[in-house]
């Protein structure tokens, strides 16, 4: 298995370059201290840790598993001691709150730490992430009684944290949950029930792990306005801040997947466990949505990572095996054949990976940028980045883990027959991305979440603020030479975007209730070719107008790789728009038993 | 776990009604005569063992794997006995000549079991589908002292084969293989070198294994002009033609890999090993490429098995679940929600699935029928011409219905949310076990590159040109058939589009030698979309002439209107894709790919 190498060359062009992430902290009170400097510190010591310690154990923990044993949850070699140098070298608190013991970093910053984590080994990356996530949900909704008990030890990761919402009959749909929670004489509340599918849910890694539970009081409404969050520890916390003795927290079983294979997915029992309330009495699900916007965004970073890490490897094969003759003649007289990257299909692999990952990237800190905006901004730029949060973390999640799995199964195909053979690493990744299009709400439903929630729902408005932005930006750009190639195509996707979207609407107001559902995935697609048309015009435009440092050659490569995008793969917009143009009908038509 | 049933219907629809087997049969000189009685048996005893037998082998195998030592592999429980139930039923001898016992009926209709046998367990039935090709490739070429020494056994199952082509260094590229041999003084050779990726290399379900190896005589040109093939037992055959002396032919090890686990894939170690020539010498790679158009085919099939397997798997849970209510209302008031299936974009996986299943078994089918009239018809120009479209359609078959097959095999998972991704559930796995099916038998982009490149301007268009002018026809003569009006239009539209799109590709290569390979695979997938557009068209119009009330013949239109309508526009991708050109994929330095 091959060695990954973090891309901070193209990161640092991203986040300094591109969006010039320096000025923006600068208009940050909160972010007065971040510089250019210690950004770049926090990324090169990212990359060592992960790169030496983190990476290395993804394919031992790929073949050994985690083990269940009478209620106790092992994980493999190795893990508890790489999370703690993880935790002790403060990586769990990077966004943390500065009250409590975290960094404050921005999230721009962060995601990349996260991309790189994730590209050396998911499984290990979830138990940190999902604790920083749960260590939100605190810092976000919960009392300060509850902040200064908890936040601190998780922040220090010498506790982790899991989200429970999923129960075997509940998944998409959480109003239909069961757990129940009752409330007792001193205020917190007795939870009973079992939840399913929670990722780090026990293990051997902390002396403790906080859970955030759903659950249902006695007398709440049905549906999901009848849904409360409660903090349960695994291990009760006395007043000084020790776990004591277990809460009625037991872990049932371990699930055997396809992949992830060294992260916990676990069958959670709670059986009396004395839980706190967690924001308000039945506005538990809006006490996950401010932490589900990072977390989705999390997950789309794990498509990012996993395409990363393929394509790092798949390139390197490429310049390695010698295998049959370039077509315009030898370019390597001298050895038996050539190297495959000489073949123009293997370089169309090769590029659509390149092209998906590094447009991912910028996306990813574009939506990060946004994060930030939201949370550290003021006035009318936290309010745009408020609307461009709610727009574009579905895309981000689904957008990001679709080409995820389409690049490593690129990289997985440039491998030819040691692509299926465990040890060449690449079936791994194929096997661990596969989950990001699924959890933390399927791709599917990001796709209505956008189409219906955040387009339909409010007549397009946040959609047209970031046609408008995409729009201002071609005009401005038009003066730097050599950008029409990419913002003709852009000016034309918008324009696409823009109509398709008003299609979709005038259907759904015409009466079809099945119009944005029949629509959706492939307009999130749609929309995501346009967002990275959008982030290769912006790439190039930073190349072009000289405000790159990266080099020549590395500026050459960017244009390459834009210019390879908006030939090769934009193209595909058109299909989808095209089937998207055909309407619901075929898709509704046809009766329930007639598929059988 | 799903439980596999087989499409009966849809396999009976699609040979009786739109491929006319009665007739395609009919026109087979040298095959025995297939009766519709016959046929229904075959068809319903083969579905039987396949969702009786073989679906509960499925997860076992995966679980448990293949596991080896040095005396050899041993498969998962049960396969063996399996086998031994399916070698006892007659099956393996089904379509072979009946010069050494076969059946002689049709490899169509031989490929209508191995469907339903790859879709309950494709890991099992490799065994005995590569066993019946080595077989098949020895019918053709070898002597017939070697004929008489090994096909009887072979035929009837009690001995099995490989073909071993590949060495760690060469995949795609065997010009460059390294295994040897040596002449012995009786005419024999001593074969030396060390094979991979050997499918059924070594197990425990048939006493004897016969490889076909490649390997260079002494002496011989270099590259692919100086490669023969031997037979080259595990256990050379005694006087009384039974198992003997062990052969220097031994498995090194077995390969851990994503799927089909219970498929032994060995390193295969020939030191010295006896071995016999099969043809000529150094004319060994034309033996095997005669051979690899129906191992394609039936590499194809392993898309369509398990994306119907998938299919099955996804409607059941989509019918049962329930998750949310229908945007128009619920459906379900008296239950806490809807069944998945409400929702729109359940439907449009759902559908996928159905469109690319159905339409890829109407296409391959009708490809086996090609190949059928090509190695058994009385008809001369029928013979070439079904050559000629066999040849042009297995590249397609192979790549296109692999590709989509692992889309909806994903979409199969996708349906089930996060059970999707949990083991017991049985849906990743069909993704896992599918994955191969790009890689092996040549991958999607040497499928691509044979098509575009040797295939179509090999023949300078004339090999597409057959098909094209099918289509034409076709389009001439639905256009004015009620319902058929959307069909025809598109896929005429398509059909020229075709021609001129490899026209001005043809173009272009005159001048780039990167334009085949820059284009293939976008050309391969537009190409076979457009001919699934054929065989729904062709489907759509026998299902429009049957009864207006039936069913499952009104489902067929609307999955052709699903397919149509959400499916095809892809091609118009493909097209741009392809038409812009090799210039932004080969223009950046090989050094730049390292940024």
């Amino acid at each position: 298995m091959p060695e990954y190498k973090a891309p901070l060359r193209d990161m640092q062009f991203v986040l300094h370059e591109v969006f010039k992430a320096e000025n923006l902290w600068q208009t940050m009170p909160a972010m007065e201290e971040v510089n250019r400097e210690l950004a770049d510190a926090i990324l090169e010591e990212g990359a060592k840790i992960n790169e030496s310690l983190v990476a290395p154990l993804s394919q031992p923990g790929h073949e050994e598993g985690v083990k269940w044993t009478d209620g106790v949850v092992t994980t493999p070699k190795g893990y508890p001691g790489a999370f703690r140098q993880l935790a002790e070298g403060g990586w769990g608190g990077l966004s943390g709150a500065p009250e409590y013991g975290g960094q404050t970093m921005p999230k721009m910053l962060v995601l990349l730490f996260e991309e790189m984590l994730y590209s050396s080994n998911i499984a290990m990356g979830l138990y940190l992430t999902l604790t920083s996530g749960a260590a939100l949900a605190i810092s976000s909704h919960a009392t300060d009684e509850l902040k200064t008990k908890f936040l601190p030890n998780m922040y220090s990761g010498k506790w982790a944290g899991a989200m429970c919402l999923t129960e075997s009959h509940a998944g998409t749909d959480l109003g239909m949950i069961r757990t129940k929670a009752e409330p007792l004489a001193d205020g917190s509340y007795s939870i009973t029930g079992t939840k399913i599918f929670i990722t780090g849910g026990d293990h051997d890694l902390t002396e403790n792990i906080i859970h955030l539970v759903l659950a249902k009081l006695p007398d709440a409404p049905a549906g999901s306005k009848g849904i409360s969050l409660f903090l349960v520890p695994k291990m009760k916390v006395d007043d000084d801040g020790n776990s004591g003795e277990n809460n009625g927290v037991h872990c049932g079983s371990i699930e055997h997947k396809m992949g992830i294979n060294a992260s916990a997915t676990c069958v959670m029992n709670f059986d009396g466990a004395q839980g706190y309330l967690v924001g308000e009495i039945n506005r538990g699900l809006q006490g996950m949505f401010t932490m589900m916007n990072y977390e989705r965004l999390s997950v789309g970073i794990q498509g990012l990572s996993a395409a990363e890490a393929a394509y790092q490897w798949s390139s390197i094969y490429a310049r390695e095996r010698l295998q049959s003759r370039a077509p315009s003649g030898p370019v390597n007289s001298a050895g038996a054949a050539d190297p495959i990257i000489v073949h123009p299909d293997v370089r169309r692999m090769l590029l659509t990976q390149k092209a998906y990952v590094e447009a991912g990237r910028a996306f990813a800190v574009y939506v990060g940028k946004q994060l930030d905006e939201s949370k550290f901004g003021s006035g009318d730029v936290k309010a745009k980045a408020e609307g461009m949060v709610e727009l574009l973390t579905p895309i981000a999640k689904a957008f990001l883990t679709d080409k995820g799995l389409e690049g490593t199964v690129a990289g997985q195909q440039v491998f030819g027959g040691h692509g299926y053979i465990r040890e060449w690493g690449m079936e791994q990744l194929v096997r661990d991305v596969r989950i990001s299009q699924i959890y933390e709400g399927t791709n599917g439903i990001q796709a209505l979440d956008l189409m219906g929630r955040k387009i339909a729902a409010n007549g397009a408005q946040n959609l047209n603020v970031l046609i408008a932005e995409m729009r201002e930006f071609a005009t401005s750009a038009a003066s730097v030479s050599g950008m029409d190639e990419f913002l003709l195509p852009l000016n034309e996707a918008v324009d696409n975007l823009e109509s398709l979207s008003e299609f979709v609407l005038a259907q759904a107001q015409a009466g079809d209730a099945n119009a944005i559902g029949a629509a959706s995935v492939e307009f999130l697609h749609v929309m995501g070719f346009t967002l990275y048309t959008y982030m290769w015009a912006m790439m190039t435009r930073t190349v072009l107008s000289g405000e790159s440092d990266q080099g020549e050659a590395f500026g050459q490569a960017k244009l390459h790789t834009a210019r390879f995008f908006i030939q090769r793969l934009l193209p595909q917009a058109k299909g989808l728009s095209e089937s998207i143009r055909n309407g619901s009908a075929s898709l509704m038509d046809i009766p329930e038993e007639a598929f059988a | 776990m799903p439980q596999y049933t087989a499409p009966l219907r849809d396999i009976n629809f699609v040979l009786k009604d739109v491929l006319n087997s009665d007739k395609h049969f009919a026109s087979l000189a040298s095959r025995e005569e297939v009766s519709e009685d016959l046929m229904d048996a075959i068809i319903s005893e083969g579905a039987k063992f396949s969702e009786n037998v073989l679906s509960p082998l499925n997860q076992v195998g995966d679980q448990q794997g293949c596991t080896w030592s040095e005396s050899g592999v041993t498969t998962p429980e049960g396969f063996k006995e399996a086998y031994q139930q399916y070698a006892e039923g007659g099956w393996p001898s089904m379509t072979a000549n009946p010069q050494f016992g076969g059946q002689g009926l049709p490899n169509s209709l031989g490929l209508v079991v191995t469907e339903m046998v790859s879709s309950a367990c494709w890991a099992w039935g490799m065994y005995t589908g590569l066993s019946q090709s080595a077989a098949r490739l020895l019918e053709v070429y070898a002597s017939d002292e070697l004929q008489e020494t090994y096909l009887e056994k072979m035929t009837s199952g009690t001995w099995g084969g490989t073909m071993c082509l590949t060495e760690s260094h060469c995949g795609s590229d065997l010009g460059l293989l390294r295994t040897k041999a040596e002449m012995n003084a009786d005419g024999s050779y001593n074969v030396t070198g060390t094979k991979i990726f050997i499918s059924g290399g070594e197990h425990d379900m048939m006493e004897n294994i016969i490889h076909l190896v490649l390997a260079r005589v002494e002496g011989a040109p270099s590259g692919t002009k100086g490669i023969s093939l031997f037979v080259v037992p595990k256990f050379l055959p005694d006087e009384n033609g039974d198992v003997g002396e062990r052969n220097g032919v031994h498995c090194g090890s077995i390969e851990h890999k994503m799927g089909i686990k219970a498929s032994a894939t060995c390193v295969m170690n020939f030191d010295s090993a006896k071995g016999f020539l099969v043809g000529e010498e150094n004319r060994g790679l034309n033996a095997m490429f005669h051979m690899m158009n129906s191992a394609r085919l039936g590499t194809a099939l392993q898309g369509l098995s398990a994306g119907e397997a998938s299919f099955q798997g996804a409607l059941e849970y989509a019918r049962d679940r329930l998750q949310m209510r229908s945007l128009s209302g619920p459906k379900n008031p008296d239950g806490p929600a809807d069944p998945l299936i409400v929702h729109a974009d359940v439907r449009r996986m759902l559908l996928t699935q159905k469109a690319f299943a159905e339409g890829s078994r109407a296409f391959i089918y009708w490809v086996a029928q090609l190949v059928d009239t090509f190695y058994f018809s009385g008809d001369e120009q029928a013979r070439r011409d079904a050559e000629e479209l066999s040849e042009l359609l297995t590249p397609i078959a192979k790549a296109f219905v692999t590709e989509t097959g692992l889309e909806s095999a994903n979409y199969g998972m996708q349906v089930f949310g996060g059970h999707g991704f949990i083991s017991e559930w049985g849906m990743e796995q069909i993704v896992r076990d599918l994955r191969i099916s790009t890689l092996y038998e040549g991958t999607t982009g040497i499928q691509a590159l044979d098509l575009l490149g040797r295939k179509v301007m090999g023949s300078g268009g004339k090999q597409l040109m057959v098909f094209t002018k099918i289509i034409h026809q076709f389009c001439k003569e639905q256009k004015d058939k009620p319902g058929m009006a959307p069909f025809v239009e598109k896929l005429a539209e398509l059909n020229a589009e075709w021609g001129d799109i490899t026209a001005k590709l043809g173009e272009k290569a005159m001048s780039n030698a990167d334009e085949v390979g820059a284009a293939s695979v976008d050309y391969l997938m537009y190409s076979g979309y457009v001919s699934l557009a054929y065989m729904w068209a062709r489907m759509a119009s026998v299902a429009l002439d049957g009864d207006a009330d039936d069913a499952f013949l009104k489902a067929k239109v609307q999955t052709a209107q699903f397919y149509y309508q959400r499916l095809l526009p892809r091609t118009e991708s493909h097209k741009l894709a392809m038409l812009n050109g090799a210039d932004s994929v080969m223009a950046m330095p090989e050094e730049a790919f390292a940024f």
